[in-house]
């Protein structure tokens, strides 16, 4: 008998691979990967679910969804980079429609059927989110996008104050912060979280409501001026406000760190944060008891306004785009849209699930319902937004530092935002 | 025709032999410095047009304070950290020079060189915790001695200083290598005649080993001055140019400008000004302190 060599068993070898490949629904196919960015590392369930979800989806498409989380830190220069260089860009991603796809234009837009769909599923005041120049790019992804007041229900009962009857204007607010705190910082309890560290962006963003409530805006309202917004004498009290908070009040403190750390440690009594706050505290700080206001008003009522609106934006020129986008419609419907945000303890977006089981059981329940129902704060889309934003917030963090005193520093910084616009 | 000599032969070959390099070199930095300084001379928007501005972006660059404020930034940080890092570094050198036993010299030696192989993020998120104001672990240390709990990263004044100790942490391993190597290449002989001729320790180290030292000192003088010029990673990770602008260094200013306000024309003059000042700077570094020294 002949010996068996490797050439004899290559031809069925050969022959066996071809069958596996060539037969429908064999087990050595593998399904297309969609590639999915986000730099919400905060969430990582909500973004687990694309992949999840897109394993039925794989069934009738062949594609899978791959979720790649690149750290917030830098997370454009990432971006930038491989949206530029095309390749090893994602097929679709988290993102904001003003700066992806109005400063570039790295986004598809939206097909006309699914935009139509999307702008009639969500609330009046989320419709422009995700629109640049009246054209439907992306799909909002949070709806309590906008800042609430978070408040420690322990240290309101220790300190001789009803959690259930949170202070609902600044100077009720202020007094409560006074109350509340028993240390500086470094021991004891402040008030109120202040975020005073990181990017001037997101010192902005902080700021705002305090800012709106105020009065005052960043922009005017074509976004085409600073000076006389974010000089006013509106814009100045309110950060003479702020600053108090710190330097003459002492109900914040500049040794904390990060305010969600402080909160969720017991070491600050309030902080002002997004709908995502209460799935990461479940998660991070369950030992927190919390309830959820409405942002106290003063002049006028913060409302719900953000500065970065989040959305799933389709990149231009993904190979995929197509496939993305069938994907988004996929998932693109009231079940899908809360069974996501439930498993994050985020708010939904879908007009259909705002009285949802689910919503009404959360502790942000009635507060959402009445920042809706104030008026819609400014909103500030502009292409250069990032820019704008850091200028301001370098007001307000020298502010806070001591140093110089607000109005000089805003002055200062609307000089500064008109020559940014006007460049 | 000229039939080609071993000569030739040669020095096609050595040509071959350094061409990777120069290829490398040549793509890697080359090119980029070149396309670096085009692009500062244009309003370049990724995806967009670009417009040729001549001076323009120089002028608006060079005119802006927080552009400045970042320079002093970066030249305060310098200042604290480069002398500090070089003398400690010979200070360690010398006494790991003195260890008669090969095995301690080697094992203290790689403790100093520890920390410059850790990730730059790594060390700024370990110094991070260290300098923590109300969880860190100085503060907790210096409770003992009565002090108050300090800043540090989160002070105008203490943020600098606060990061060029962990700068120094860093690199000093590396330029204690650099110059352990330098006294191991110094013959014991020079010591012995200057011994012989009543020489002090002191009058030893100041005529003999400082001057024997000198390449060495040249070198960790510009790579210091390169390295903490171009500081990014630690600053990025510990206070993201923090509190208010206090820590923000041109490197960050010029990340920034390019990948958070999409300026690429802005952040390439910055580019051209880093990559001017540490080539004019390495040049009378080379000029003043370069002394040959012969025994």
């Amino acid at each position: 008998m002949r010996r068996l060599t490797w050439s004899h068993l290559a031809l069925p070898a050969l022959v066996l691979i071809m069958a596996l490949t060539l037969v429908p629904g064999a087990p050595l196919a593998q399904p297309k990967k969609l590639v999915y960015w986000t730099h919400w590392e905060q969430n990582p369930d909500f973004n687990k679910w694309y992949a999840e979800r897109s394993r039925e989806f794989a069934k009738k498409s062949g594609y899978e969804v791959e979720v790649v989380t690149i750290p917030y830190q830098g997370y454009e220069a990432k971006y930038l980079a491989a949206l530029i260089g095309k390749s090893g860009a994602p097929d679709f991603f988290n993102g904001i429609a003003h700066q992806w796809c109005g400063q570039y234009d790295f986004c598809d837009p939206m097909p006309a059927d699914l935009a139509r769909l999307w702008d009639e599923s969500i609330p009046r005041y989320m419709v422009p989110i995700g629109k640049w120049k009246g054209v439907r790019y992306g799909t909002p992804i949070e709806h309590g996008n906008f800042q609430q007041m978070y408040l420690n229900a322990d240290l309101f009962k220790k300190a001789g104050l009803n959690p259930d009857r949170p202070p609902k204007t600044l100077d009720e607010w202020l007094s409560a912060m006074k109350k509340l705190t028993t240390g500086d910082g470094t021991s004891g309890v402040v008030g109120f979280a202040l975020r005073h560290k990181g990017h001037p962006v997101g010192i902005t963003d902080k700021f705002l409501p305090f800012a709106h409530a105020f009065g005052a805006r960043m922009l005017s309202p074509d976004l085409e001026k600073a000076t006389g917004y974010a000089n006013s004498p509106e814009m100045a009290a309110a950060l003479q406000f702020v600053v108090d908070l710190v330097q003459k009040d002492k109900v914040a403190s500049l040794a904390l760190g990060g305010p969600e750390d402080a909160f969720g440690q017991k070491r600050a009594a309030v902080i002002f944060r997004e709908s995502w706050f209460f799935g990461w505290l479940k998660k991070n700080a369950p030992d927190v008891s919390f309830k959820v206001a409405a942002l106290p008003c003063g002049k006028a009522c913060p409302g719900a306004g953000a500065l970065f609106p989040w959305t799933n934006l389709v990149g231009k020129n993904s190979p995929n785009k197509q496939a993305a986008w069938e994907f988004i419609r996929f998932i693109s419907n009231a079940k899908d849209d809360l069974a996501q945000h439930e498993s994050a303890g985020i708010l939904p977006v879908w007009t259909a699930n705002l009285e949802s089981a689910y919503v009404k059981a959360r502790p942000d329940y009635a507060s959402t319902q009445e920042m809706l129902k104030q008026p819609v704060p400014p909103t500030y889309f502009h292409p250069k937004s990032n820019e704008l934003a850091t200028a301001f917030g370098e007001a307000v963090v020298n502010a806070l530092y001591g140093k110089g005193q607000p109005k000089p520093l805003l002055d200062e910084a609307a000089a500064k935002m008109d020559k940014i616009l006007k460049d | 025709m000229r039939r080609r000599t071993h000569l030739d032969r040669q020095r096609r070959a050595g040509l071959l032999f350094v061409l990777p390099a120069l290829a490398y070199f040549g793509f890697v930095f080359l090119v980029p410095l070149v396309e670096s300084v085009i692009a500062s001379f244009y309003r370049t928007v990724p995806g967009g047009a670009s417009r040729f501005v001549g001076l323009r972006l120089y002028e608006k660059v060079l005119t802006d304070s927080t552009f400045w404020q970042s320079v002093r930034n970066t030249l305060t940080l310098l200042a604290w950290s480069a002398p500090a890092t070089i003398v400690l570094a010979l200070i360690v050198a010398l006494g790991l020079h003195r260890l008669t036993s090969v095995r301690w010299r080697s094992v203290w030696g790689a403790m100093y060189f520890l920390p410059f192989s850790v990730s730059l993020v790594a060390a700024a998120l370990i110094w991070q915790w260290i300098y923590d104001p109300v969880y860190g672990l100085l503060n907790y240390l210096l409770g003992f001695a009565g002090i108050p709990p300090q800043k540090w990263l989160q002070s105008l004044d203490q943020v600098l200083p606060a990061l060029a100790v962990t700068n120094i942490w860093v690199r000093l391993g590396f330029d204690t290598m650099v110059f352990l190597a330098g006294l191991q290449s110094i013959p014991a002989e020079y010591y012995e005649a200057a011994e012989i001729d009543g020489a002090s320790r002191w009058q030893c180290l100041r005529r003999l080993t400082l001057p024997l030292l000198n390449p060495q000192i040249l070198m960790l003088s510009i790579l210091e001055l390169i390295f903490n010029f171009k500081i990014f990673d630690q600053v990025y990770a510990t206070t993201q140019g923090g509190p208010a602008g206090a820590s923000q260094t041109v490197i960050m200013l010029l990340y920034d400008t390019a990948f958070k306000y999409f300026r690429l024309g802005d952040a390439s003059v910055m580019a051209v000004f880093v990559f001017a000042t540490l080539l004019a700077v390495t040049l009378v570094q080379w000029r003043v302190l370069r002394r040959p020294v012969e025994y």
